[in-house]
């Protein structure tokens, strides 16, 4: 099992759950409005006059073979146009209830 | 749950929404009435006395002076004024605008009631009439008739004004100048002396005779008879065999010692429409009634009922005020259909879009369509205030929506889903777009709070627009996210692009236009000093112009009408005024060929009608009403041909004082402006030769025309001094003596002969040619209770005496007023002019001048205005101050508002306007629109500088990116404008300043704002947000180690 936690410009939030139904993936926490700021480039995101877009993050538990495919999917909406900006990470999950 | 989120979300309740609004909108548009002017309930009472036989200095001490010190105890009181003159006392109350009305009617009558019975015994009861706009008549006819001419008052009543009465909203319809049937008994003081009879006999017999008396009912047999004796003439000329007496047992015949004449009643008021006699109707329509429905329906109506009248008779129109009003609204309709298509072809040129183009001009009906519903609910009507408050929108309203839809695009050229880009795209600038709103809010809702008539007028403006703004605000962030996300994709860029494209024509027009104005603002931002002495030298300069700028009250507006009021020397009898008047009929109708149609009254009609409320009557006064052709018909102005004819009639020596009025005495706004000389004091001959000195003045100042003075010249009376002793001798006194003398002179109605269902008077008198001479007058005979026969020289004795016919009051003092009106200049500068002159009168101590009239207006209006702008310029600063949280931005943004009244001022001298109060409104108005422009650049800078940016690279780019967005509004509102600075159709002359004062002002400030602004932003702004987070972290300093 591993954990993936996809962090995401609000602007794609309709493009990230269709991938998610797309590989089946059926479990998933979402944090609507996330505050951040990415580590090398881009804009931060931080809901104020300033920098008014926001992010949504998501959390997602899925089997380690789908790891894979998922990343793919979050690469290919990242390349539609950088500028708005999704990223993934993933970690390994020790133990669940 | 956000608007705009749960619109995108909701479109068809979005959609149903918007559409109930339009559906309201334009039921309201069909059932609203169509007039000038907003109704307008002018807060004026007149107070009427009549006290029969009082000469007007009895008048004013018995009746006016105690009315007038009660009365200015009554709450809310502006002014009161006073006239009083023969027989009659007329007090006029001014309160201020805005009070109830009605209250201040009851406490008048309250007043009244405490203070009749001080009053002498026969005064009858003070009467308090409500003046309104609706008095006004709003249609005039001229009714001409040769052979018909005697019995036109009948058939008028009769098959005109009785049906026109019934039509709905027709207040009443009434005539001037129709000729009145009646029996004229004239006796010979001769034979009557001879026969030993009176007056008084005669026409006690003539009432005794002319009577039908039920006398009783008689049964007979079965029936039941009703008695009745029948004694009414049923000719005329019954009369004439009358027996009034016996002398020496033979019968005396009335026409043995009296003429009678069934004839028309002797001329005292003649009617002449265009040279041929006639007479004039008109009709009022009730409040709240819509003109052009009622005269519209009145003229159809009109139309089917000459065809009942015999031949002869014609009916003109001279004046119908819906005419006026139509063309006004039409014209005004046109150019907001212009102002539309012009805003519409800015923002298609900017974005180059047909789409986004029609999302955004699609809040432009919504916005407008909702001020008709608050017209019908605030119960108004589309008159040309609230369309130019629509025109004055037009620009406005897509501000919002430009800004909106910007960002949505931007976000889907970026790759969002439309859908996405609409919700998000939205969220970034809603609170923005809702400040901006705010700022206009903040200039045009003061506007309602104004007080006075300025305030009367502008405050549907100030409705108008707050509201058509925030529902723009509201449509910009609802409607215009729903339209986007279901209109607007993402353009395909690889696609290859026609060479006339917007892409490649306009496109990169803009973008060079962008770099331009890039390098210029590097340039300034590095030569900063040299920037601001040359801006501030625009400013003062522009400043020295000011005083070329004439001012005025009210633009004046060529209403193609004319209306001249000639007085010739007070007690002239009619039958001379009537031979100036032909004179100058001919003269007009031979110099003018664009007059189309003249009434001419000269005179006055005896009862004193309703008319003689509105314009001076008397028998010296000839008054004209003319109607020209339409404006477009021909090549002189109306002021050109007024012009004319006052140098004409200064060739008639006969003519005392003249005025030539090109106004068709609209209330109000159309009123034209006059500069009035009040001179108060007691004493009649010291006032009288100030008054005359201050007359002479004026007119030798070719600044000044038609200079009339208010108190009118001594008329010559003859008085009758009875002597007591004589009397009393004679077992007389002065009631029956003077009641004699009338009945001989004026004449004893005693009886009304009936034919038809109609009644006339028989009236009993001398004839003519006993009766016009002092020694004729000394020469009646009075019959004392013993019958001897009297001759009035015995008992007393006739003089000759000059007495004022009116004594006005102001401020419960006696006034004179010499009024003129500007002559080719403006008002501001008359009344200078005139000041220095009237500084120059030596007055004595009791005596005070004053210059007031429409100057007095002006200023008022123009201190109102100037408070308003203050207040405007105190809530932008609070509203930006907030969205700014500084206390420094705002006044970066506020110091482009200088420029724009610099801009104000060009324009006016560029096109030769003065500086009216329409105007000066323009310019309190611009305060919004300038700071709007200004608050979108500053925002971005800011923007840029906290997103790290350096000063100067914020600044440039901030202008780069901002200088469309800019352009846009300023254009769109300019242009929107552009149809009313250059409308020339009928009532244009009202709103072209407003106009002009807004284009020129947004032209110059817009400029001024890209530069200026800029500038100021690097002077101002060294330290920005990012200053003020490094001060922060400063103290926390001791993390760094």
């Amino acid at each position: 099992m591993k954990a993936v936690y996809i962090v995401f410009n609000q602007a794609h939030t309709e493009r990230v759950e269709y991938i998610l139904d797309l590989l089946k993936i059926r479990g998933y926490s979402l944090w609507a409005d996330v505050k951040g700021r990415g580590s090398i480039s881009g804009e931060p995101r931080m809901g104020t006059h300033t920098w008014p877009e926001m992010n949504s993050a998501l959390l997602t538990i899925v089997p380690a073979d789908q790891v894979e495919a998922l990343l793919e999917k979050v690469k290919k909406v990242d390349e539609i146009n950088k500028e708005v900006g999704i990223r993934a990470f993933v970690w390994s999950v020790e133990n669940s209830y | 749950m956000s608007i705009y989120k749960t619109s995108v979300n909701k479109p068809i309740s979005t959609f149903m929404v918007f559409t109930a609004i339009v559906v309201m909108g334009i039921y309201a548009l069909i059932k609203l009435p169509v007039d000038l002017y907003p109704e307008i309930d002018p807060p004026f009472l007149s107070v009427m006395t009549t006290y029969p036989g009082a000469s007007a200095a009895d008048i004013e001490t018995n009746i006016t002076k105690i009315l007038e010190d009660a009365l200015n105890t009554v709450d809310n009181i502006k002014e009161v004024s006073s006239v009083s003159s023969d027989n009659l006392s007329v007090i006029t109350l001014e309160f201020n605008w805005g009070g109830n009305l009605d209250e201040s009617t009851n406490e008048v009558r309250d007043v009244i009631d405490r203070i009749y019975n001080l009053m002498p015994d026969d005064v009858d009861r003070p009467s308090i009439f409500k003046f309104n706009t609706n008095m006004m008549p709003i249609v005039f006819y001229a009714v001409t008739a040769d052979e018909s001419y005697p019995g036109l008052d009948k058939i008028l009543d009769e098959k005109v004004i009785n049906p026109l009465n019934r039509i709905a909203g027709v207040g009443s319809v009434a005539m001037i100048g129709a000729p009145k049937r009646i029996v004229y008994v004239e006796a010979d003081p001769r034979r009557l002396d001879a026969y030993h009879l009176t007056i008084e006999q005669i026409s006690n017999i003539i009432a005794s005779e002319n009577l039908n008396m039920p006398s009783g009912n008689v049964k007979m047999g079965a029936l039941d008879y009703q008695l009745r004796v029948q004694g009414e003439f049923t000719d005329s000329k019954q009369l004439s065999d009358l027996v009034v007496g016996n002398y020496n047992g033979v019968p005396v015949y009335l026409r043995d010692v009296a003429q009678v004449r069934d004839s028309l009643k002797d001329i005292s008021l003649d009617e002449k429409i265009n040279g041929r006699t006639g007479l004039r109707m008109f009709a009022m329509k009730q409040s709240g009634a819509n003109t052009v429905k009622v005269a519209k329906e009145i003229n159809k109506q009109l139309e089917e009922l000459k065809k009942t009248l015999p031949p002869d008779i014609k009916i003109e129109l001279i004046l119908d005020s819906s005419s006026f009003i139509k063309g006004s609204i039409n014209n005004l309709s046109q150019t907001l259909l212009y102002a539309f298509i012009f805003v519409v072809l800015v923002i298609l040129f900017f974005l180059g879009r047909w789409r986004a183009t029609f999302i955004i001009a699609l809040t432009i009906p919504i916005s407008l369509i909702v001020s008709f519903i608050y017209l019908f609910i605030t119960g108004n009507s589309i008159n040309v205030i609230s369309l130019t408050s629509l025109s004055i929108a037009i620009g406005m309203v897509v501000d919002d929506a430009i800004v909106v839809l910007e960002n949505i695009t931007r976000h889907i050229e970026r790759g969002s889903s439309p859908r996405e880009a609409s919700i998000y795209a939205t969220n970034e600038v809603w609170l923005s777009v809702i400040i901006t709103t705010l700022v206009i809010v903040a200039v045009f809702f003061p506007l309602t709070l104004v007080s006075g008539l300025t305030g009367e007028l502008f405050k549907q403006l100030g409705w108008i627009v707050t509201i058509t703004v925030v529902t723009s605000t509201i449509a910009a962030i609802s409607l215009t996210p729903m339209m986007a996300s279901r209109m607007l994709k993402l353009h395909d860029v690889s696609k290859k692009r026609k060479k006339w494209s917007y892409i490649n024509t306009i496109e990169p027009l803009l973008n060079k236009l962008d770099d331009f104005y890039a390098s210029s603002l590097k340039w300034v931002l590095h030569h900063k000093t040299m920037t601001m002495v040359l801006a501030s030298t625009i400013f003062v300069g522009s400043l020295l112009l000011l005083r070329f700028v004439g001012t005025d009250f009210m633009p004046q507006t060529d209403e193609s009408r004319i209306s001249i009021s000639m007085e010739l020397q007070t007690g002239t009898r009619v039958e001379e005024t009537i031979k100036t008047a032909r004179k100058m009929e001919g003269l007009i109708q031979e110099r003018f060929p664009e007059v189309e149609l003249m009434a001419v009254s000269s005179g006055a009609d005896e009862e004193g009608s309703m008319f003689s409320l509105f314009s001076t009557v008397g028998s010296n006064v000839i008054n004209f009403m003319i109607r020209l052709q339409h404006v477009d018909e021909r090549s002189r102005t109306v002021w050109e041909l007024a012009d004319e004819m006052r140098e004409i009639i200064s060739t008639f020596p006969e003519v005392a004082t003249a005025t030539v009025s090109t106004s068709g005495g609209g209330m109000g706004m159309g009123g034209e402006s006059m500069v009035d000389v009040e001179i108060y004091g007691f004493d009649f001959n010291t006032t009288n030769t100030i008054a005359e000195d201050v007359r002479q003045k004026l007119s030798q100042l070719p600044e000044a025309t038609d200079i009339t003075v208010s108190r009118k010249k001594d008329k010559p009376e003859l008085n009758v001094e009875l002597d007591r002793e004589k009397l009393a001798l004679h077992g007389l006194n002065s009631a029956m003596v003077s009641t004699m003398i009338r009945n001989r002179v004026h004449g004893v109605v005693s009886s009304r002969f009936k034919e038809e269902g109609e009644e006339y008077d028989i009236l009993v008198r001398l004839s003519e040619d006993h009766r016009n001479s002092i020694s004729l007058i000394e020469e009646l005979t009075i019959m004392n209770p013993q019958g001897m026969q009297i001759k009035l020289k015995e008992i007393g004795q006739v003089k000759e005496y000059w007495g004022p016919p009116t004594i006005q009051h102001k401020r419960k003092e006696r006034i004179v007023t010499v009024s003129a009106k500007p002559n080719g200049v403006s008002l501001g500068t008359l009344a200078n002019k005139i000041l220095t002159v009237v500084d120059e009168v030596e007055t004595p101590q009791d005596v005070l001048i004053h210059v007031g009239g429409s100057f007095k207006d002006q200023q008022e209006s123009f201190q109102d205005l100037l408070l308003l702008m203050l207040l405007s310029l105190i809530l932008v600063y609070i509203v930006m101050a907030s969205q700014f949280e500084s206390f420094v931005m705002p006044g970066i943004i506020m110091f482009s508002i200088p420029f724009a009244f610099t801009g104000v001022i060009l324009a006016l001298l560029v096109t030769g306007t003065t500086l009216n109060i329409v105007a000066a409104l323009g310019a309190v108005l611009l305060i919004g629109i300038v700071v709007k422009n200004g608050i979108v650049l500053v925002d971005f800078t800011n923007l840029m500088r906290d997103r790290g940016m350096r000063l100067y690279d914020a600044i440039i780019a901030s202008g780069r990116s901002r200088l469309r967005p800019v352009l846009m509004t300023a254009f769109t509102t300019m242009l929107g404008m552009l149809p009313l600075a250059l409308s020339r159709g009928e009532g244009s002359e009202i709103w072209n300043p407003m106009g002009i004062t807004i284009i020129g002002g947004l032209v110059f400030s817009t400029l001024v704002t890209m530069v200026i602004i800029p500038v100021m932003y690097g002077l101002v702004a060294r330290s920005g947000e990012r200053d003020k987070i490094m001060k922060l972290r400063r103290k926390m300093s001791s993390l760094e180690d």
